[in-house]
């Protein structure tokens, strides 16, 4: 039994190793990792920004000391950035160096057929692997002892690009028109995918991976990330800060501060020496946690009462 | 235990979470990693596998809490269930640890029952017996009832609900009709005939266990009920309301009510994303736009490198603009409320919807719906321009003040109306000039086609100039016009 094995061999164990890498997290999460390396199958993250959802992916990469393959996804993002390209440069050069050779190849044979069939030995060398540039899906399928796959914002591509991830999600293989079917060579890897949800994925899609919705986490949880986080931070401020934080997000903001923006806060906050919270800090350091001058502006006339309330608790 | 699995798949499946076969596998290999042992760590596993947006997620919570809850009666707990569940007090065995899962929907209820039952209530004709002997009841049921034994009622009950198939419970009309249909599966007619011998009996304690079954029978009944009611929130209230939302695809517009409307609007968002996925994107390969280097390269490799034949790559996406302009008037309102629900809801794929209202004088309410949320936008609408009387003509000539100007060849304008101008100026002219402008012009009638020219009606005259004109009045109409409206703006 390898390390990797006696680590995802239970849910308790897993969350214990996130933790150990400083990703805390619930057990519904762990449960996803851990159903992901049982299973073998993708995982779809979904929630809002900034809730861990990439880092979930690359703090799993670190745990199991397996090489993580990110692919970033966008508009426009087809097969030749995802999965191969042929090297044309490469092969137009060999194209003109065969050409001068050609003569050799051809010496003797009598007719036109008889020619041709002489090239047809050659193959189809331009289209082999020798030509062949690997992208990020490829990449990971070829990786020996397996590795983490993170397609990053899948709700970015273009729907074509869904259906072009369908077969490498569902058997972990890709065809290639010139070469075949490449599949996994050993260990799988374990893939997860993250979308914000700017568009609906599609069902296909969906029903080929687990789903884990990741939600904003509660005070506790969040206390606790913020400790792993930014351990230097003292225990009432980070209670402090976290309950402002949670009740936030209960406002009707264009933006609600993730957990990435509570700990940009917290840093913030232990950089300026700060032992609790008062209204004329937070209205200072508040376009840390919020990201429009609108959000901003909502907020301010409430911080006073807002910062009372996580000062009283 | 796979049966348990797709039973609550089934039961998901009913709550409208869609669920796929392949699905279905997964959660049996889930399934069999993680167990039945623990019940958060199966809630997770299943809460992973099964629902796939974070609506079916909350629709899973609630199933799972039901369905798993509910499980348990039929095993080993069933004595706790059974008290925790109506709150039979007195029973007194295992109340402490039921009582964790058994607060359901049953609570409120079972408090009432309770006193009905434990409190020994006379029912006010009964003649008082007082206490002591009772006879021995003979009938099977009669039996199970006096020796109280909870345990054996429940599995009766269930046995009977699957005689019956309360599972295919559907309305919730239906409910009485299964209690009885179980309580007589379970021997109620033996109990009834036993019940009335004894009470006619000389014998006191004869009368006094007539009493007593005749209590005894109204608890089972409530207890039926509840176990009815409960299988009817977990399997039939979703095909429900799936019934309901059908039969509100087909109602006319006018007619639906007002309590109905929320449900109207879920149907309509519903549909619209439907259309909205089906059109979202459309991929065209244009004469100009970038180099697909990679794309010519490859097709000018047998060309022996030389590059002569160019691909070029460009993302066209086709968005219409649509102008509608709708009679928001008394007898048209509620058609005009569900279009410009509908419009709206298409945001994604068609951004540029500008709406018209109108009774006598138009005016552009696009601002409105910016602004507002969109209930808030059509009510008000509805509420500022609905005031006076029809007047075609004048809508005509604000509109071609307006904005005419506006309209260029990929226009699509939606007039919704129907046509009675109060016998005034139908000043067809306009909407001739209209017509020559525009991409199409489709006139949506509420009317049906033979009253389209009845009385003060212009549908005759106005008919000539238009590209279209459709009958309109329920929710399955306007889905397929707004789809053929996508499918032609191209």
């Amino acid at each position: 039994m390898t390390d990797i094995d006696k680590l995802a061999g239970s849910v308790s164990n897993l969350q214990a190793g996130l933790e150990a890498h400083r990703y805390i997290c619930s057990s519904q999460i762990a449960t996803a990792v851990y159903l992901a390396y049982q299973l073998r199958k993708p995982v779809l993250i979904e929630g809002p920004p900034g809730v861990g959802k990439t880092e979930l992916a690359k703090t799993t990469a670190e745990m199991f000391e397996l090489p993580l393959i990110r692919l970033q996804c966008y508009e426009g993002l087809d097969e030749a950035k995802a999965i191969y390209e042929w090297k044309y440069g490469k092969q137009l050069l060999y194209t003109q160096v065969l050409k001068e050779t050609l003569d050799e190849v051809l010496q003797g044979a009598k007719g036109f057929t008889e020619s041709v069939n002489r090239l047809h030995e050659f193959g189809d060398i331009f289209f082999s692997e020798e030509f062949m540039e690997p992208r990020p899906l490829l990449k990971a399928l070829k990786e020996e002892d397996g590795c983490v796959l993170l397609i990053d914002e899948v709700d970015k591509s273009d729907h074509e690009f869904e259906s072009l991830l369908l077969e490498i999600l569902s058997d972990f293989q890709v065809s290639i028109p010139e070469i075949g079917t490449v599949k996994a060579i050993a260990e799988p890897p374990i893939v997860f995918l993250t979308s914000n949800n700017t568009r609906e994925i599609s069902d296909a899609l969906k029903r080929r991976c687990l789903h884990l919705y990741i939600p904003f986490p509660d005070s506790d949880l969040e206390q606790r990330i913020i400790h792993a986080r930014v351990p230097e931070i003292p225990p009432e401020l980070r209670r402090q800060l976290v309950t402002f934080i949670q009740e936030l997000r209960d406002l009707d903001l264009k933006k609600v501060p993730a957990i990435s923006e509570t700990i940009d806060w917290a840093r913030t906050l232990l950089l300026l020496h700060t032992e609790s919270l008062d209204a004329d800090l937070v209205r200072d350091t508040l376009n840390v946690i919020l990201k429009f001058q609108e959000d901003i502006d909502n907020v301010a006339a409430e911080i006073t009462t807002l910062t009372s309330k996580a000062v009283k608790n | 235990m796979d049966r348990t699995l797709t039973s609550f798949i089934a039961a998901l499946r009913s709550a409208d979470v869609r669920i796929s076969t392949a699905e279905t596998l997964d959660a049996m290999s889930a399934v069999e990693l993680c167990g039945y042992r623990n019940r958060e760590f199966l809630k997770d596993t299943l809460a992973l596998v099964l629902p796939k947006t974070s609506d079916e997620k909350s629709t899973f919570n609630e199933t799972f809490d039901q369905f798993f809850a509910f499980e348990d009666v039929k095993g080993e707990d069933v004595v706790v269930e059974l008290d925790g569940d109506g709150n039979e007090g007195e029973g007194g065995s295992g109340q402490g640890q039921g009582g964790a899962e058994g607060e359901g929907a049953g609570g409120g209820k079972g408090g009432r029952k309770k006193n009905k039952f434990s409190s020994f209530e006379e029912e006010q004709d009964e003649e008082d017996l007082g206490p002591g002997e009772m006879a021995k009841p003979q009938s099977a049921l009669g039996k199970l009832l006096i020796q109280d034994s909870r345990v054996e009622l429940t599995v009766r009950m269930a046995s009977a609900a699957k005689e019956v198939s309360l599972e295919e419970i559907q309305v919730f009309t239906q409910k009485g009709l299964y209690t009885r249909k179980i309580m007589e599966e379970m021997g109620l007619g033996d109990l009834q005939q036993e019940i009335s011998t004894v009470r006619q009996s000389p014998n006191i304690p004869d009368r006094r266990l007539g009493q007593e079954l005749k209590k005894r029978r109204e608890w089972l009944r409530e207890q039926v009920r509840d176990y009815v009611e409960k299988q009817f929130l977990l399997h039939a209230d979703a095909t429900g309301k799936k019934l309901r939302e059908e039969l509100l695809r087909k109602v006319k517009l006018s007619n639906i009510e007002h309590r109905n409307f929320r449900l109207v609007q879920e149907v309509v968002f519903r549909m619209a994303k439907r259309l909205v996925a089906l059109h979202s994107r459309r991929r065209k390969v244009f004469k100009r736009g970038q180099l697909h280097v990679s794309r010519t390269l490859r097709h000018n490799m047998s060309y022996d490198g030389s590059i002569f034949d160019l691909h070029w790559k460009s993302v066209k996406i086709d968005r219409p603009k649509v102008f509608a302009i709708c009679d928001v008037s008394g007898s048209v309102a509620n058609y005009a409320r569900f279009m410009l629900m509908f419009l709206y809801s298409l945001e994604e794929v068609m951004p540029k919807v500008r709406s018209f209202a109108f009774s006598s004088d138009l005016a552009e309410v696009t601002d409105l719906f910016e602004r507002n949320k969109l209930e808030d936008a059509i009510a008000k609408t509805l509420r500022d321009y609905s005031g006076g009387s029809t007047d075609y003509g004048q809508a005509f000539e604000d509109f071609r003040n307006k904005c005419l100007d506006d309209i260029d060849n990929r226009t699509t304008i939606i007039i919704l109306g129907d046509a009675r101008n109060n016998y005034g100026d139908p000043r067809t002219e306009i909407l001739k000039e209209m017509y020559d402008r525009s991409k199409r012009l489709i006139w949506l009638n509420p009317e049906s086609r033979n009253t389209w020219n009845v009385g003060d009606a212009e549908m005759r005259k106005y008919s000539a100039y238009v590209h279209q004109a459709e009958e309109c009045n329920s929710l399955t109409h306007l889905d397929r016009i707004v789809g053929n409206l996508l499918r032609t703006i191209q």
